[in-house]
């Protein structure tokens, strides 16, 4: 993926920029809002990294704003240390995609920027959706794995479908909490890797290879791949 | 003096007042003298007529001595007499010469008339002719003076009266007022400064500035109490993120000094990494809160279904309450619809379970419900059968960072019950902690949509409490 980041703090941009190379992705960073700006409406980036209170002029939300209105597509994760509620909703209506709180672990910052350019790029919410021999057809909401029907639960479908729709990358707990159970808070106890206990006994238990894995200190992931 | 506003309403009334007088007196003036000399005029010439009259029944010498006659009984200066030749030469009456300011002819003059050592008096005079002889009949204005010097006089004081009387009320109300503001001033500084324990003085009665000091206190009352809060919260924030900062800073320290191999190292430092994560987690708990408390969150009101949300609650903790083996059961008769925040009735519910799994036993039960009253209102409760709450330590457990005996050791930050607190206050409701011998319920009760009370008010359908195991037949998505 090429990457812009947009971010005045340089502890933080060696951080992220150093992680996502490591992750094999190119980025490009501007440490203000006007070359901010100008890099992103000049070149094509698949993701953007914005943080919200640039020096200078010109704020995270002003540069999105005018990009949206050039109309300029590209998928936007907003990073700021303001956490309310308001002002997430405030980056989200100013045409963000998605929105991280400083501070962040790395590991969610990457599943997002996945996650977000997974979705940038159309995706037919009615195709079955396969990952090695385990199927799903969100339409009949049969899954199966070979040729062994499974029987899930609405939020196990919900949860097994997000996980599928990501397949290959990293989803951590907290998006899942958000978009399976649209749960905006972190609930005390680790709820999220019950479900997914649940959820991989009847996935993943009877067979050799187990699709669904855990990532350490990020979060899971289903994958066919080794 | 001149801008306190006591005084300076004084004056506008004194101002007032003066200018009633004036705009009374005018008109009344300017009637009086009208009425006054046409009444003289008519009197004058009604006099003139009567002695016409007599000149052409006697003659001139008849006219010349009743003339004469009147002169001698009047009594001086109060009526002017005269009769002259047609050569102006005076036969008869009290004036020495015609005067000179009066022509002759026919008609009503005003003139001034020296009388003995009184000096020039106004005067009023007819002028009338009788044959080729001029006759003047008049009267002094002088008779009127002392009426009219009565009326002035009457009239400014008045005007005195009322200016000093306003005047002085201005004073007194000043005076009474400032009083009171000096000790109203006294108050604000003294709190100004910090002690936030006094309050404005208060008298009985029900004057506006009585209901403005009440108004005042009740918003000292509130700030106080926010001002308590906040100084418990950060005593609180700062013993309880302490602790976390300690242990990171020792385990970083000692990992310094130390250097022990990487694969030990490594370990430390997802250790640390972990501290840190609970330090910010205190944060976002605590930052939640406080937005909570602001009141700022009453905007995402919209209407909800509250037994739904408590539904999603209690499916997201079944697989949880499973494992420890544990009987989490929803009961509702019902959508239950109110005006609420959906996401933080979410996490207060969330709460309340999460504490509930924590504390009951392993094949305990939890029951989890949402009911309509009959009073309009709906109460959602967790019940558990774990070793509930001491009575001495209710309201303790709501507070920040509190921690009961019982919970030492189990993971959580302190914060749980106090959010969930913050949420039924911002819904207009309180946590409710009863015993249940043994367990503990936790009930909050929330005001039911106006259209939902309006149809508890028609008689209620039979309503049958069914203990549904969730995660079997729940089935919203």
């Amino acid at each position: 993926m090429k990457i812009l980041l947009v971010e005045d703090n340089e502890r933080v941009t060696q951080f992220v920029v150093k992680g996502l190379q490591e992750a094999g992705h190119t980025t490009d960073h501007a440490g203000n809002g006007r070359d901010g700006m100008f890099l992103a409406a000049s070149e094509p980036y698949d993701v953007i990294i914005m943080d919200r209170m640039l020096p200078g002029e010109i704020d995270g939300l002003a540069i999105i704003e005018v990009l949206r209105k050039a109309g300029k597509r590209t998928p936007i994760l907003i990073l700021s240390a303001l956490s309310e509620v308001d002002d997430r909703i405030r980056g989200l209506r100013s045409g963000g995609d998605d929105y991280l709180t400083k501070p962040f672990a790395f590991g969610e910052l990457l599943a997002r920027l996945d996650a977000l350019h997974r979705r940038a790029q159309a995706i037919n919410t009615e195709m079955p959706l396969t990952v090695g021999d385990l199927h799903m057809d969100p339409l009949t909401r049969k899954v199966t794995r070979g040729d062994r029907p499974i029987t899930l639960q609405p939020r196990e479908f919900k949860l097994l479908e997000y996980l599928m729709r990501h397949a290959g990358q990293v989803v951590t707990r907290t998006m899942l909490l958000e978009n399976v159970w649209d749960y905006h808070f972190d609930p005390q106890t680790n709820v999220v890797d019950v479900h997914i206990s649940k959820l991989r006994q009847k996935i993943d238990a009877e067979f050799e290879r187990p699709l669904l894995r855990t990532v350490r200190n990020a979060g899971y992931s289903v994958t066919a791949d080794d | 003096m001149m801008r306190s506003s006591a005084v300076s309403l004084a004056l506008g009334y004194v101002a007032l007042g003066i200018t009633a007088l004036v705009l009374f007196a005018a008109p009344l003036w300017y009637a009086w003298q009208v009425t006054i000399q046409e009444g003289r005029a008519e009197i004058l010439q009604a006099d003139a007529q009567r002695l016409t009259d007599i000149f052409h029944r006697e003659g001139a010498a008849g006219l010349k001595a009743f003339i004469d006659a009147r002169v001698g009984m009047q009594i001086a200066g109060e009526r002017i007499l005269l009769l002259t030749d047609a050569s102006m030469h005076p036969l008869a009456g009290n004036l020495s010469m015609w005067p000179s300011t009066v022509p002759a002819r026919p008609g009503n003059y005003t003139i001034q008339v020296e009388v003995g050592n009184q000096g020039a008096q106004p005067a009023l005079v007819h002028v009338a002719m009788v044959g080729s002889h001029n006759l003047l009949v008049g009267r002094y204005n002088t008779i009127f003076a002392p009426l009219q010097t009565r009326f002035w006089y009457g009239l400014t004081a008045a005007i005195a009266v009322l200016s000093i009387a306003g005047l002085l009320v201005g004073l007194i109300t000043r005076r009474a007022l400032m009083s009171r503001i000096h000790s109203i001033r006294q108050t604000v500084s003294a709190i100004m400064y910090g002690d936030l324990k006094h309050r404005l003085p208060t008298h009985l009665n029900n004057d506006e500035l009585n209901t403005l000091t009440r108004t005042i206190n009740g918003m000292l009352e509130q700030i106080e109490l926010l001002v308590h809060g906040v100084r418990n919260v950060s005593n609180s924030i700062a013993h309880d993120l302490r602790t976390p900062l300690a242990e990171l800073r020792s385990r970083l320290e000692e990992l310094a000094l130390i250097r022990p191999p990487p694969e030990q190292t490594y370990a430390e430092i997802d250790g640390a990494v972990a501290d840190v994560d609970r330090v910010i987690r205190i944060f976002d708990a605590l930052l939640r809160l406080a937005e909570i408390d602001a009141g700022m969150r009453r905007s995402g009101f919209v209407a909800l279904d509250v037994a739904d949300i408590a539904a999603n609650a209690v499916e997201f903790y079944a697989p949880a309450a499973e494992l420890k083996n544990i009987d989490l059961a929803f009961r509702s008769d019902g959508p239950v619809s109110i005006s609420g925040d959906p996401v933080l009735l979410a996490q207060a519910l969330s709460n309340l379970i999460d504490n509930a799994l924590k504390y009951a036993p392993v094949n305990g039960a939890i029951e989890v419900a949402v009911f309509k009253r009959s009073d309009g209102t709906a109460e959602v409760s967790v019940s558990d059968d774990g070793p509930g709450i001491a009575e001495s330590e209710k309201s303790k457990v709501v507070e920040r960072f509190y921690r009961g005996d019982a919970s030492r050791g189990t993971p959580g930050v302190g914060l749980g019950l106090s959010l969930v607190q913050a949420v039924a206050k911002l819904h207009g409701s309180a946590l409710a902690l009863s015993d249940r011998k043994p367990g503990l319920r936790a009930a909050m009760t929330l005001a039911l949509d106006a259209a939902s009370a309006a149809a508890l008010a028609t008689p209620p359908q039979e309503t049958a409490n069914v203990n549904v195991i969730v995660s079997a037949t729940l089935t919203s998505s």
